[in-house]
């Protein structure tokens, strides 16, 4: 089962204002990336940067570079995107849904409720770092 | 080709909290969802936007 964790989930299990849960998927995540791979893009990777000590990004990095690669946002099909626009998300929300898409990703891991409350007729699950936990201890 | 390492990931982790829990954060006391709509992403992309263009 592939994820794509997205940028509030890595805030709020690395920042200076911490979830449990959010900490708990990531580590979760750390230990079992054989079986749990992870996907991200560059655009997810610079909104953490943002929340982040330079000091701290650089460990990021070097985290991500452990688990996965970068991907880039403009390798992900402009029309995607387009489509979650449609839907009525914000553009660039648009372009993480598309993302997960254009991955195959099963899941979506946010907390974020403008994705949370869309989740009717998605190639994918929408799941906060609490419910992800829990399918993938099931 | 990577090569994942559970250990160093672990490693990383640890080193990221240790390192923020000496700074100090804009948004304390704020809610997941007010730290959320702080539209960062949607700035951030915008702005991405407006290089590709250029």
């Amino acid at each position: 089962m592939q994820l794509v964790i997205d940028s509030n989930e890595y805030i709020f299990a690395l920042g200076v204002v911490r979830y449990p849960n959010c900490e708990k998927l990531l580590a979760k995540v750390a230990e079992s990336m054989e079986v749990i791979p992870i996907r991200i893009t560059r655009l997810i990777i610079e909104e953490v940067r943002s929340n982040l000590t330079a000091e701290a990004f650089k460990e990021f990095i070097l985290f991500i570079n452990t688990a996965t690669i970068i991907d880039n946002d403009f390798d992900i099909p402009f029309e995607l995107g387009a489509r979650y626009e449609a839907r009525g998300l914000k553009s660039a929300d648009a372009l993480i849904a598309a993302y997960v898409e254009w991955t195959g990703a099963d899941v979506l891991v946010t907390e974020n409720r403008h994705f949370l409350s869309r989740q009717a007729n998605l190639p994918f699950k929408i799941l906060t770092a609490g419910q992800c936990i829990k399918f993938l201890n099931k | 080709m990577i090569k994942q390492n559970i250990k160093k990931a672990k490693m990383h982790l640890e080193k990221i909290r240790q390192l923020m829990a000496k700074a100090s954060s804009p948004y304390r006391g704020m809610s997941k969802q007010q730290v959320i709509n702080r539209k960062t992403r949607e700035k951030l992309w915008r702005e991405k936007l407006a290089a590709s263009y250029r």
